[in-house]
C-alpha cells in the first residue's frame, strides 16, 4: 500500500478541518448539577495562612509591589496566572483548574453565585473591609450578589466617549456624538456585545438589557447606519487613542486613565460621558468554593484593601475602588478628565448590564452577529 | 501538515512499470504489510484525535449550553436554525471569495518563485527553499502582530508612502485588501512548496524539445510547463484555499467592521457568546461546504490519474 498522493491529500483536508475547528475551545461536557447553594450551606472562609495563593485575574491589574510585600509580611508564595476575558476564565474553572482567588465582573459574579460555585465571605473577618460597606452602602446588597455574600468590590467603571480635542473640539454630551462627521472613518466601537447594543439603546432610549425582538432590530438598524462611519469595532480603546488610528471612540473610563498617563500631551484627549446615560460596571474579589487555599485568599483580599495598597493600585490601574479615603487619590489622577470619577450617585442609577436567560441572551447574540456581520 | 508539503504532486507511475515476475510477488506482499504496519500508529492517532473530535463536534451542533457556558448534548435544531440568519450567507460568501482570492494570488506569486528556485536555482536550490520555509516557522499569530504594525497608519510602510505623496487617506490596515495581504502572506508557503516539487520532478528535456519543435517561449511554457505543473499547482491551491476559508487570525488583525470572517464567527461563538454549540453548528456547516470542494478536486485528480495510466 504506497501512500498515494490522494491519500495525503485526503489527511490534508482533515488538517484543515483541523485548523478550522482549532477555533474551537472545549470546555467539558458534564452536565453541571445546578445547586444554587451548594457553598452556601458550608461556612464563610476564615482569614487563615492554609498554603500559598492561587491567584488568577487580568494581567497587569494589581501593583506588583503588593504581591511582594504580602509575600514578605505571611510568608507564602503567590501562584499567578491571566485569563484574557471573563468567559475563558470560567472556562478554565469549568476544566477543573482550581484558583484561590478570582476578580469577576458583576454579571459573572452573579452568574457564578448563582451556580454554587463561590464561597461565602464573612465581612467582619475583614479589617479593612469598613471602608467600603460603611461608606459605599450600595454596595450592602448589590444586584448582582445578595448583601455581597459571596464578593467583595475590587473596581468600578463606567462607558462613555474618549476622543481627541485637538481634532474635534468640544463634543455636545450625548451618545450622538459617536456620529461625529469629522472623524468618519476614525471612530471606534468597543468589540462588545454589552457595550455596542447599549450604546444603540441608550440613544434610542430602550432598556440596555432589551431582548425584545423590536428593541433588538431597531438597534441593529441604528448600529448598522453606523458601520459606514466606523473604522472597527475594537476594544483596544487606548491603544487605538494613543497610535492616532482613532479620533473617537466608544471607551471605558478606566483605559482614559492610561491614555492621560502615556500620552506625549494629555490636554489633547477628551472624555464624556452621555447625557442618555452611562453603563456602569464594577470588578469584584471573589473566592471559588473550589480553592485550595480559600484562608490565604481572604487574607490577600484584606491586605489589598488597606487604605495604602488601595491608594498603590489606583494609580497604577487607573479605576477607582470604593474605598473610603481613596477618592481624592483618583481625583488628582483623572485631573484633565473629571468625568471618570464614579460617585455613588453614578452606582445607585443602577445603569448596568445583567444577566438574561440563556434564550434573552442568544437574542442578543444573534443581534450582535447581524451588527458584526453589516 | 509537513508531509504534504514534500509529497511528491506528480508520482503515479506504478501502473506503468511492468509486471513483476510471480517469484517477486510474495516480496511485494510483504513490503505491503511492512507499509500497513508503519501506517497504524498514524491511523490510530488520527481516529483518536481527529475523527473523534469531529465526531464530537458533529454531535455537539446539536446540543444547548448553559448560562455558565458548559455544552450539553442534545437533540436540538435550534443551532442549525440560528445559522439561517443570512449574516452567516453573506459573512461565508465573503470568507470563500477572500480565500479564492488568496488562493489565485498566492499562485500568481508562488509560480515564478518556484519555477526559478527549480529551474535556475543551481546549487541554492535548497538554500533558497529553506530561505522561504525558515520565516514560517515562527507563529503565525506573531508574524500577523508584525504586519499590523508595519502597516498601520503611522507604520513604516504608509509613512514613507505620504513622504511620496500618497494620499493620507490610503489606509492598508482596516482593508479587504489588508485581510487578503495577510493570509497570502500566511499561507504563501503551501503554494510554494507543491510548485517547486512538481517542477523540480518535470523533465526539463521536454521544454527542449518544445523549443526544438519551433514552439515559441510562450508557446511552449502553456503547451509543455503549464501541464506538468498543473498536478502541483491544483494541490497548491487546495492547501492555500481551505486553511485561508477558515482563519480569522488576519482578519481581526488587518480587517475593519466589514472584513470579519467566517473563522471570526466561530471564535466569536465559542470564546465570548459561550455558546459552543453554535459554533460547532457552524464548523460543521463550514466543513461540508469544504468537503464538497474537496471532493471536486479528488475526482479530478483520480481521472488525471487514469489518464497516466492508460
Amino acid at each position: 500500500m504506497g501512500l498515494s498522493r490522494r491519500a495525503i491529500l485526503s489527511g490534508g483536508m482533515l488538517g484543515a478541518a483541523a485548523m478550522v475547528t482549532s477555533a474551537c475551545a472545549f470546555a467539558p461536557a458534564k452536565a453541571s448539577t445546578v445547586k444554587p447553594s451548594a457553598s452556601d450551606t458550608q461556612p464563610p472562609v476564615k482569614p487563615v495562612i492554609d498554603g500559598d495563593l492561587v491567584y488568577f485575574n487580568w494581567a497587569d491589574y494589581v501593583d506588583p509591589s503588593i504581591f511582594d510585600g504580602f509575600k514578605k509580611q505571611y510568608g507564602v508564595n503567590i501562584i499567578q496566572s491571566n485569563f484574557d476575558s471573563m468567559e475563558s476564565m470560567v472556562a478554565k474553572m469549568n476544566a477543573g483548574n482550581a484558583y484561590d482567588l478570582i476578580f469577576p465582573s458583576a454579571k459573572f459574579t452573579q452568574k457564578l453565585a448563582q451556580a454554587g460555585k463561590l464561597h461565602r465571605i464573612d465581612h467582619s473577618t475583614l479589617t479593612n473591609a469598613d471602608a467600603i460597606f460603611s461608606n459605599y452602602t450600595y454596595f450592602d446588597n448589590p444586584w448582582y450578589d445578595v448583601q455581597s455574600q459571596h464578593s467583595i468590590p475590587f473596581s468600578m467603571y463606567k462607558t462613555g466617549i474618549g476622543w481627541r480635542r485637538d481634532k474635534l473640539g468640544d463634543l455636545t454630551g450625548s451618545w450622538g456624538d459617536m456620529w461625529n462627521a469629522t472623524a468618519k472613518g476614525r471612530t471606534y466601537v468597543l468589540d462588545d456585545r454589552d457595550e455596542a447594543l447599549g450604546m444603540a439603546a441608550l440613544r434610542l432610549g430602550l432598556d440596555v438589557n432589551t431582548a425584545k425582538a423590536d428593541d433588538l432590530s431597531k438597534i441593529v438598524n441604528l448600529l448598522t447606519d453606523l458601520r459606514s462611519d466606523l473604522r472597527a469595532f475594537d476594544s483596544d480603546d487606548y491603544d487605538n487613542l494613543l497610535n492616532g488610528n482613532a479620533w473617537l471612540t466608544q471607551a471605558w473610563s478606566g483605559d482614559m486613565t492610561t491614555v492621560i498617563g502615556e500620552a506625549k500631551n494629555p490636554k489633547q484627549y477628551g472624555f464624556e460621558v452621555a447625557k442618555e446615560g452611562s453603563p456602569i460596571n464594577s470588578d469584584c474579589y471573589a473566592i471559588p468554593s473550589s480553592a485550595r487555599h480559600p484562608g490565604t485568599a481572604l487574607l490577600f483580599i484584606d491586605y489589598m484593601l488597606k487604605p495604602e495598597n488601595v491608594i498603590k493600585n489606583i494609580n497604577y490601574i487607573g479605576y477607582p475602588m470604593p474605598v473610603k479615603g481613596t477618592e481624592d487619590a483618583y481625583a488628582s489622577l483623572v485631573e484633565s478628565l473629571p468625568q471618570c470619577v464614579v460617585t455613588v450617585d453614578d452606582l445607585s442609577k443602577d445603569l448596568v448590564f445583567r444577566n438574561g436567560t440563556v434564550a434573552q441572551e442568544q437574542a442578543r447574540d444573534a443581534a450582535w452577529t447581524d451588527v458584526q456581520a453589516g | 501538515m509537513a508531509d504534504l508539503m514534500t509529497a511528491p504532486p506528480t508520482e503515479p507511475q506504478t501502473g506503468a512499470v511492468p509486471p513483476p515476475p510471480a517469484r517477486k510477488k510474495t516480496q511485494a506482499k510483504r513490503a505491503n504489510r511492512l507499509w500497513s504496519l508503519l501506517a497504524l500508529p498514524g491511523t490510530v492517532w488520527m481516529t483518536l484525535f481527529f475523527v473523534s473530535a469531529l465526531l464530537l463536534l458533529i454531535a455537539l451542533s446539536f446540543g444547548t449550553s448553559d448560562a455558565l457556558g458548559n455544552p450539553h448534548f442534545g437533540t436540538s435544531l435550534a443551532n442549525l436554525k440560528a445559522l439561517t440568519d443570512p449574516a452567516y450567507v453573506r459573512v461565508a460568501m465573503r470568507s470563500l471569495l477572500y480565500a479564492l482570492l488568496t488562493a489565485v494570488l498566492c499562485l500568481l506569486i508562488a509560480y515564478p518563485v518556484a519555477y526559478a528556485i527549480a529551474l535556475h536555482g543551481g546549487k541554492y536550490k535548497n538554500a533558497l527553499i529553506a530561505a522561504i520555509v525558515v520565516p514560517f516557522f515562527a507563529n503565525y499569530l506573531v508574524r500577523m502582530y508584525g504586519w499590523s504594525v508595519v502597516l498601520s497608519d503611522d507604520g513604516p510602510i504608509l509613512r514613507l508612502g505620504r513622504a511620496l505623496g500618497l494620499s493620507p487617506n490610503v489606509h492598508i490596515q482596516n482593508t479587504g485588501f489588508g485581510v487578503i495581504l495577510g493570509l497570502v502572506y500566511g499561507f504563501i508557503v503551501f503554494m510554494v512548496l507543491p510548485l517547486y516539487a512538481a517542477m523540480e520532478r518535470m523533465d526539463v528535456s521536454l521544454i527542449e524539445a518544445g523549443r526544438d519543435l519551433y514552439g515559441g517561449p510562450l508557446r511552449t511554457f502553456l503547451t509543455v510547463t503549464v501541464p506538468a505543473t498543473r498536478q502541483g499547482a491544483l494541490a497548491g491551491l487546495v492547501l492555500v484555499f481551505l486553511p485561508a476559508t477558515g482563519d480569522f487570525v488576519s482578519a481581526q488583525l488587518m480587517g475593519g467592521p466589514n472584513q470579519i470572517m467566517i473563522g471570526s464567527l466561530i471564535q466569536d461563538k465559542v470564546l465570548d457568546a459561550l455558546n459552543a454549540p453554535l459554533g460547532a453548528a457552524l464548523t460543521m456547516i463550514l466543513l461540508v461546504v469544504l468537503l464538497i470542494g474537496m471532493l471536486g478536486y479528488l475526482r479530478r485528480t483520480r481521472r488525471d490519474e487514469l489518464d497516466v495510466l492508460r
